[in-house]
């Protein structure tokens, strides 16, 4: 207010007025945001408090100030412990095939889908791909380890039709292949479904572009590669920084539900060693360490992942 | 993989603000409705006691337990508006679905707790957070019922050493208990020993003759689809049961959970380190070489495995009988009678017992707690006490005269139409009468007690599980010269009483370190046994040395010594 009230000939404070001015002018958008930047600061901002539980030894139904400090003897338990580093690897494995079958594969379908001419057959193909997405996941681990059964199971006996193998192959018995299982069964879940968002960007390229390039008499594949990848480039950018971001949380349902006791050394995953040795031991304070580690971790890799796209690409999310 | 999550997260945000929501208004109508009672109850207890109309006033207990209970029906059931009527209690009852032991831990950590708390080996951190209120007192003041049902058992209902209170009222466990009905042991399908002409079925080399034997006559189903001879259940915690728990059973010691106790001693050792029990798994391990082990054990899931057991292809388990029992009602329900299973006390050898029986003697522990959060706790062990009573236990078990069982010549009886629903339309029928809801919640006599009429207070005995037997299971008990599948097992007496109980009973302190060793310790046995078993049989000395060593690794003797601590403790409590 006062600010406003400044006189605006005031060279020291053009910014600050100008700032102030935008303020007053747009009061009512500026209020319409609040109950939004309350909402996230109660459930985004608020709960970080709970981090300070990591340095104690927490114990539920004592207050605060009642609790035991332990510095950071939960995180030198968590760094020397040897479980630690195997469900990291196993969630680090999982996580970067998955981005690198879950990006890859979505884009050459969405391209794939968008050079089809038959609408009925493009709406059709579309809708029977996005379809698994809905399918809840303890369904499809029913579904893949059906498939993948020595015991009658449809891969099995295709393999020995075509006589590759000669003995069923216990697939969900070898664990060095389990993650190949995993990644293939989310490709074939998700990839329906992160196809739209690339081919509603496809969408938005203008035509225009093609008729010019086909009048200097571009073909349909240096159309795909001058028209529409540069189309969709910063798109595929910002869901490639913001899945670097979450790549070290990334659940445990798939991997659980497809795991078995032979393949626990290539099944477990982080969140679900945060579950087994923290939540389920009441061991809050050890839960809240790793679940602090995940944060910082997913942190640094979502800024060093925007740095390096801003710095060589141009495009980045901040 | 973005938009998933998003959407996950929108869908968990909306749970978190309904539950949220629905957390505080649940709260609201207790407040109110917990009002004033507890008002009359604060003023003196005697007071409370003598105006009984007032005792009567509709009360609303928040109750939460670790089992499941899918057709529960707010007490709108027949059973539940007489405890109502007799009581004036209502309860709003939550059950954990999914992992109890995750659920408890949640509450525990709210702050937010349940009038009345069933929380099995979990209520260590109601106690640990000061949840739950010591019941000492109000039983001694208010719960008659109670005080006899546990008569020279009182010793047994204190927490610890350290902590004398009293602060589970046990509902799980069944006081002066005689087991009826086996369920355990290793399984044959009746077909199995009939075609054999009843061979003698004592120990695994008997056992696996047999389903050898039968596989050989019969390689195929009717359908051209192979006979299985031994299908293991190893998803998850089943594991315990179909794996690992049989290789105590078969070589001679009690149920202690992980650990093995010697009766005398009280030297603790993790079980699998018994070199007997190396021997089991090598059997195991013969097995699987053999091609008698489903190839499909370590893999399957749970409900692959019941839906195997349904096609009545799996000639052997080695299971409970409530984990496979729904693959086996489904056999019945189509008349397939003989792929029905039998129980035989099978060990590894001839001089070893079976000890599915090994006595516990009453077990206090799994049972219900007063929270400090109950609006009127007098109240509450009225409640539980009015459980306990003769009139309560013969209602939780049998249901109302005249309509679920009648009195003929002084025997309470369960007509025939009655009897019938309860098999064959088993769901609604607890749905309608309650009859099966109120057991676990009910401090309780066990099979084999009389009350005072000359009854017994359960439907279970001996005559009405016979009556239960199909004909074809008649037969093969017959030709072993038995009635029921618990006469083929060692009897209760014929065993040490464990002075401690049983080991998975005693409850862990929450900060013990015993309680992550012994994770690890799951975690290297679970891995390891499937390895050790799926082998070739000349590595599997290699990679049992591999497993023990494992277990070295991860501290084995300090879990055995923290666990024999325990133990000691729990004896000198309760034989105090």
């Amino acid at each position: 207010m006062k600010a406003v009230a400044a006189p605006l000939t005031n060279k020291e404070k053009p910014r600050k007025s100008r700032f102030w001015t935008t303020f007053i002018r747009n009061k009512y958008l500026y209020m319409m945001s609040l109950p939004f930047v309350i909402w996230v600061f109660i459930f985004s901002y608020y709960p970080l408090w709970g981090w300070t539980m990591a340095f104690q030894k927490y114990k539920p139904g004592k207050s605060f100030g009642e609790q035991k400090w332990v510095g950071l003897e939960h995180f030198r338990y968590l760094f020397n412990d040897d479980t630690f580093y195997l469900v990291l690897r196993n969630t680090l494995a999982m996580s970067f095939m998955g981005i690198i079958a879950g990006f890859a594969i979505p884009i050459i379908f969405a391209i794939m889908l968008n050079e089809i001419r038959h609408m009925a057959f493009k709406r059709f193909a579309q809708t029977v791909s996005y379809l698994p997405h809905f399918v809840s996941w303890v369904v499809v681990a029913g579904i893949v380890t059906k498939l993948l059964s020595a015991e009658n199971g449809a891969v099995n006996e295709f393999l020995m039709w075509l006589g590759i193998i000669s003995e069923p192959i216990q697939f969900m018995a070898k664990g060095e292949w389990f993650w190949g299982i995993v990644t293939v069964s989310d490709v074939w879940k998700e990839t329906g479904w992160n196809t739209i968002i690339y081919l509603a960007a496809i969408a938005g390229i203008g035509p225009e572009l093609y008729e010019a390039a086909k009048v200097d008499g571009a073909s349909r594949l240096r159309q795909i590669w001058h028209i529409t990848l540069p189309g969709i480039r910063t798109t595929i950018i910002i869901l490639l920084i913001m899945s670097i971001g979450h790549l070290i949380s990334i659940g445990f349902e798939k991997q659980f539900l497809l795991g078995n006791n032979l393949v626990g050394d290539y099944s477990k995953v982080l969140d679900l060693y945060s579950l087994e040795y923290g939540l389920q031991m009441s061991r809050y304070s050890f839960g809240t360490a790793i679940n602090m580690f995940n944060s910082v971790v997913s942190l640094i890799l979502l800024f060093s992942a925007n740095g390096l796209f801003k710095k060589f690409t141009k495009e980045s999310i901040m | 993989m973005i938009k998933t999550r998003k959407w996950s997260g929108i869908a968990l945000t909306t749970a978190l603000v309904a539950g949220l929501l629905a957390g505080c208004s649940g709260k609201n109508n207790n407040d109110n409705q917990g009002a004033s009672p507890s008002g009359t109850s604060s003023s003196s207890s005697t007071a409370s006691a003598s105006a009984s109309p007032e005792t009567l006033k509709p009360l609303n207990f928040s109750f939460y337990s670790e089992d499941p209970s899918p057709n529960w029906t707010n007490m709108q059931d027949d059973v539940g508006k007489v405890i109502t009527e007799k009581t004036g209690i209502t309860l709003d009852a939550e059950f954990a679905v999914g992992d109890p032991v995750q659920k408890s831990a949640l509450i525990a950590a709210s702050g937010e707790y349940p009038d009345l708390i069933s929380a099995k080996n979990s209520i260590n951190k109601f106690v640990d957070a000061g949840a739950v209120l010591d019941l000492t007192d109000l039983i001694e003041q208010h719960a008659p019922n109670l005080k006899k049902l546990y008569e020279g058992q009182m010793s047994r209902l204190r927490y610890s050493n350290e902590d004398k209170s009293i602060y589970v009222i046990p509902t799980y466990a069944l006081i002066n208990n005689t087991p009826f009905k086996a369920e355990g042991g290793f399984e044959l399908q009746h077909r199995v020993v009939k075609e054999l002409g009843y061979p003698k079925i004592r120990t695994v080399a008997d056992f696996e003759k047999a389903i050898k034997d039968y596989l050989a006559l019969h390689p195929k189903d009717e359908n051209g689809n192979p006979n299985i001879g031994l299908t293991l259940n190893a998803d998850d915690w089943h594991m315990y049961i179909s794996v690992t728990n049989p290789a105590f059973y078969t070589t001679g010691g009690a149920d202690d959970g992980e650990f093995n106790i010697n009766v005398d001693t009280q030297e603790v050792t993790y079980h699998f380190r018994r070199p007997e029990e190396k021997e089991y798994f090598r059997w195991l391990n013969h097995m699987n070489a053999e091609g008698l082990l489903d190839k499909q054990s370590f893999v399957q899931k749970y409900d692959q495995y019941k839906a195997k057991i349904a096609t009545g292809r799996v000639l052997g388990l080695i299971d409970q009988q409530w984990d496979y029992d729904d693959g086996e009602k489904a056999l019945k329900a189509e008349g397939k009678f003989d792929q029905g299973y039998g129980h035989y006390p099978v060990t590894m050898t001839e001089d070893t017992k079976d000890t599915s029986y090994w006595p516990t003697g009453f077990m206090a522990g799994y049972g219900i707690a007063i929270s400090k959060d109950n609006p009127d706790p007098v109240r509450a062990i009225k409640f539980l006490d009015f459980l306990a009573s003769e009139e309560g236990q013969v209602l939780v078990n049998w249901g109302i005269e005249g309509k679920h069982y009648k009195i003929e010549n002084g025997t309470r009886v369960i007509p025939k139409e009655v009897n019938n629903r309860k098999i064959n339309d088993a769901t609604n029928f607890q749905k309608e009468t309650g009859i099966g809801h109120y057991q676990n919640m009910t401090p309780r006599y066990g099979n084999g007690v009389k009350d005072s009429t000359g009854n017994y207070f359960t439907t279970d005995n001996p005559a009405q599980i016979i009556e239960g037997y199909n004909d074809v299971e008649k037969e093969v008990l017959a030709a072993y010269g038995a009635q029921t599948w618990i006469d083929l097992f060692p009897k209760e007496s014929e065993f040490k009483v464990r002075p401690w109980g049983a080991a998975w009973n005693i409850p862990i302190p929450g900060d013990s370190e015993t309680t992550i060793i012994e994770n690890k310790l799951k975690d290297i046995t679970w891995k390891r046994i499937p390895e050790a078993i799926l082998a070739k049989p000349e590595d599997f000395d290699k990679i049992w040395d591999a497993y023990m060593k494992d277990l070295d690794k991860a501290n084995v003797t300090k879990a055995e010594d923290l666990r024999e601590a325990l133990v000691k403790e729990r004896v000198a409590l309760w034989s105090e």
